[in-house]
C-alpha cells in the first residue's frame, strides 16, 4: 500500500512555489483584521480556531488512524480549565491556557493508556464514552457552575483573539509539519496506520508511540479551548462540551483529506463558512446536523481522500481535469 | 430493586445482541444503534397516533419496517467498508457516525425537542409475585427481551443460515472460499439487527420517554454491554446486559442517577484496563 505522504519531494520549483503561497496565505492572515467588520472578524476567528481543531484531531485520527470521537471533551476542559484557574485562583490568562494544554494531555494519556492497547474500535467507543461523561461530570461538578456554566471577566478586543487563535493554530501546523511531515515520528505513526503489527515487528514501540501522539493531538484543544472561553467569557456544558464539537472536528477533517498537512484547514475553512452563511441566512436551527450527517456519509463513500485528494492530483493541468475527477471520485 | 435491575437489562440485551451481531459478522461498529432505537421509538408513538390500537401489536410491523430499511442501507455500509479504502474499519465506523448524526438532526427538526411517551394497556399495572410487586411493563420489557434472544440463538445455533453467519463470523474468508456469499449474510445480519433494535425501540418508548436525542442514552448502554461481554461474542452480551441493568438501578439508588453515565464508564474502564476481551475473555 502506498505511503500517503505528498510532502517529501526534493526542494524543485514547485516546492518554492509552494512556500511562496504559503507566505501570501500568512500575510493575507495578518492583514485580513483591518478590512473586515467586526462580524467578520468573529467569523475569520471561529474558521482559525476551527482549523486549529480539524488538524488536532487529525493528529490522532488522520495520521494514526485512530479515530478519537470524544475529541471535544478537550476542548472543553481547557475552556473549563482557563476559567477556574481565573476565576478560583485568580491567576493569569496566559498561564490559564498554558494548564489548559497540560490538563488536556494528561487526561488523553489516562484515556489512552488502556484504550490504546487495543483495536481501533474500542479507542473509538472508549473515546465517545469519555467525552459524554466529561460533560456530565461539568453539569454535576460545583466548581464548573454545573448547568449554568462559568462567568469570566470579559475582555472585548476582537483582534487580540483573532491573532491568539491564529498564533496557535499556526504552532499547530508547525508542530504538525516538524513533527510528524518532517521527522522518524511521523513515519512510526504512519507505519502504525498501515500495518500496526508489522510496525511492531520492526521495533517501533507502538503503545509509547500512540500515546504520544494522543497526548500531542490533546494539547492543542486544550489551549484553544482556554483561549475560547476567555473570547466568549461564558460558557456552559452544551457550549463546550456538545457532541457538536467532536462532529465538526471529524467532518472538517474528513471533508479536507485526513492524514494530510493542509486537508483539514481546507475542511475547516468550507464547513465553517457554510455553517455561518447558512446560519446568517436562516438562523439557529438543527437542520445543520442533517447537512453534517449527509456530508461525512457522502465523503467516505465518494471521496475517501477528501478535497486534497481531489487537488493533488492533476485537474489543473488543461484537459485532464474531468478525467482526473472521475478517477477520484469512487462511484 | 434488584428484580427492576434484571427487568431493565433485559430490553439492553436485544440492543446489546444485534450490535454484538453485526460487530461479529462485517467488524462494523454501529454508531447509529441508539438512533435505530430512537426511531424505532417514533414509529411506534407515530403508528398509536394515527391508526390507534396498542403498540404491542406493532411491534411485528415496526420489525419490518426496519428490517427493510437495514436492507436498504446495507449496500451503503458495504461500499464504506470495502473497496480500495486504506483503513475499512474506520471508514465503517465514521460512515455509522454520519448515518447516527443524520437520523439524529432529522428527528431533532422534525420533531424538535419535545419529550414523548407511548402508553400501553400495561402502562401503571403490576404484577404481585408473592411479597413483590412488578411493574406490568417492566416485567413484559424483560419477557420480551428474553423471547428475543431466545429466538435469536435457536435461529443461530439451530437453522443452517444461522451456522452461515456462526461461520463467517469466525472466519470470513474461509467462509467466502467454501460458497457462502459474504456480502448477502452481511445484508442480512444487519437487515435483523436494525429490525430488532427498532423493535425494542418501542418497548424502550413506552417504559421511559421519547426524544429526538435519546439515541446517545442507548448508544452508550449497547457499547457498554458490548465491552463487558467482549466485542463479538453474542453469549456473553446476556451476562453484561443483567450486570448492566443491576449496575443502573445500584447507581441510581446508592449514588444518584446523575452519576449513572461516570459510574458506567469507571466500570467499562475498569474492564478495558483488566480484561480487554470481556468479562468472559471471548471477544475479539
Amino acid at each position: 500500500m502506498p505511503l500517503k505522504n505528498g510532502h517529501t519531494q526534493p526542494h524543485t520549483s514547485a516546492s518554492s512555489w509552494r512556500w511562496a503561497l504559503l507566505g501570501l496565505a500568512l500575510l493575507i492572515a495578518f492583514l485580513l483584521p483591518w478590512p473586515l467588520s467586526p462580524l467578520w472578524i468573529r467569523i475569520a476567528t471561529e474558521v482559525i480556531m476551527w482549523a486549529g481543531l480539524a488538524q488536532s484531531w487529525n493528529i490522532i485520527g488522520g495520521y494514526t488512524g485512530y479515530l478519537s470521537f470524544g475529541h471535544g471533551a478537550f476542548f472543553g476542559v481547557g475552556a473549563y480549565m482557563t476559567g477556574i484557574v481565573m476565576l478560583h485562583l485568580g491567576w493569569p490568562f496566559a498561564l490559564g491556557i498554558l494548564i489548559s494544554g497540560i490538563a488536556a494531555a494528561l487526561m488523553a494519556v489516562i484515556i489512552g493508556y488502556p484504550t490504546l492497547r487495543l483495536r481501533g474500535a474500542y479507542f473509538a467507543i472508549a473515546t465517545w464514552a469519555f467525552g459524554e461523561m466529561i460533560r456530565q461530570i461539568a453539569t454535576i461538578l460545583e466548581i464548573t457552575g454545573g448547568a449554568f456554566g462559568m462567568q469570566l471577566p470579559a475582555y472585548l478586543n476582537l483582534p487580540f483573539f483573532y491573532y491568539l487563535f491564529l498564533l496557535v493554530t499556526g504552532l499547530t501546523y508547525l508542530t504538525t509539519y516538524l513533527l510528524l511531515e518532517r521527522s522518524p515520528f511521523g513515519y512510526k505513526l504512519l507505519a502504525i496506520r498501515e500495518h500496526e503489527e508489522a510496525a511492531e515487528m520492526v521495533g517501533v514501540d507502538t503503545v509509547i508511540i500512540k500515546i504520544k501522539a494522543f497526548a500531542l493531538s490533546a494539547f492543542f484543544p486544550g489551549v484553544l479551548g482556554g483561549i475560547y472561553a476567555y473570547w466568549v467569557t461564558y460558557i456552559h456544558p452544551d457550549s463546550v462540551l456538545g457532541a457538536q464539537l467532536t462532529d465538526f472536528m471529524v467532518v472538517m477533517a474528513f471533508l479536507g483529506g485526513i492524514g494530510s498537512l493542509w486537508g483539514p484547514f481546507l475542511g475547516a475553512v468550507v464547513v465553517q463558512l457554510v455553517n455561518r452563511v447558512l446560519w446568517l441566512v436562516w438562523g439557529e436551527g438543527t437542520f445543520y446536523l442533517v447537512i453534517i450527517g449527509a456530508a461525512i456519509c457522502a465523503v467516505v463513500l465518494f471521496i475517501p481522500s477528501g478535497i486534497i485528494g481531489l487537488l493533488q492530483s492533476r485537474i489543473f493541468l488543461p484537459g485532464t481535469a474531468w478525467k482526473e475527477i472521475r478517477k477520484k471520485v469512487k462511484w | 430493586m434488584l428484580i427492576d435491575g434484571l427487568l431493565i437489562g433485559g430490553l439492553i440485551i436485544v440492543v446489546g445482541i444485534g450490535f454484538s451481531l453485526c460487530f461479529g459478522v462485517m467488524h462494523i461498529v454501529d454508531f447509529a444503534v441508539g438512533e435505530w432505537v430512537m426511531l424505532g421509538a417514533y414509529t411506534g408513538f407515530i403508528l398509536v397516533r394515527y391508526f390507534g390500537h396498542d403498540p404491542m401489536i406493532y411491534l411485528p410491523l415496526v420489525f419490518l419496517i426496519f428490517c427493510a430499511l437495514g436492507w436498504a442501507i446495507y449496500p451503503l455500509i458495504y461500499r464504506a467498508v470495502s473497496g480500495k479504502r486504506h483503513n475499512p474499519v474506520l471508514m465503517g465506523l465514521v460512515f455509522t457516525f454520519g448515518l447516527s448524526i443524520l437520523a439524529k438532526g432529522g428527528a431533532l427538526s422534525v420533531w424538535g425537542y419535545h419529550i414523548q411517551s407511548i402508553t400501553t394497556w400495561l402502562s401503571g399495572k403490576s404484577l404481585a409475585l408473592g411479597p413483590l410487586t412488578i411493574p406490568a411493563l417492566r416485567f413484559s420489557g424483560f419477557l420480551f427481551g428474553i423471547l428475543i434472544t431466545l429466538l435469536l440463538m435457536l435461529f443461530l445455533y439451530k437453522t443452517r443460515l444461522g451456522i452461515t453467519i456462526r461461520a463467517t463470523a469466525q472466519d470470513r474468508e474461509m467462509a467466502n472460499l467454501l460458497g457462502t456469499d459474504v456480502r448477502k449474510v452481511g445484508a442480512l445480519v444487519y437487515s435483523l439487527y436494525a429490525g430488532v433494535t427498532g423493535m425494542s425501540g418501542i418497548l424502550i418508548g413506552a417504559l421511559f420517554s421519547i426524544h429526538a436525542a435519546m439515541g446517545v442514552k442507548y448508544c452508550t448502554l449497547a457499547f457498554f454491554v458490548v465491552v463487558l461481554a467482549g466485542m463479538g461474542y453474542v453469549p456473553g452480551v446476556i451476562i453484561a446486559g443483567l450486570i448492566l441493568g443491576l449496575l443502573q438501578s445500584f447507581v441510581g439508588v446508592y449514588i444518584g442517577g446523575r452519576y449513572n453515565l461516570v459510574a458506567l464508564f469507571m466500570v467499562m474502564y475498569g474492564v478495558l484496563l483488566i480484561t480487554p476481551k470481556g468479562i468472559l475473555r471471548r471477544g475479539i
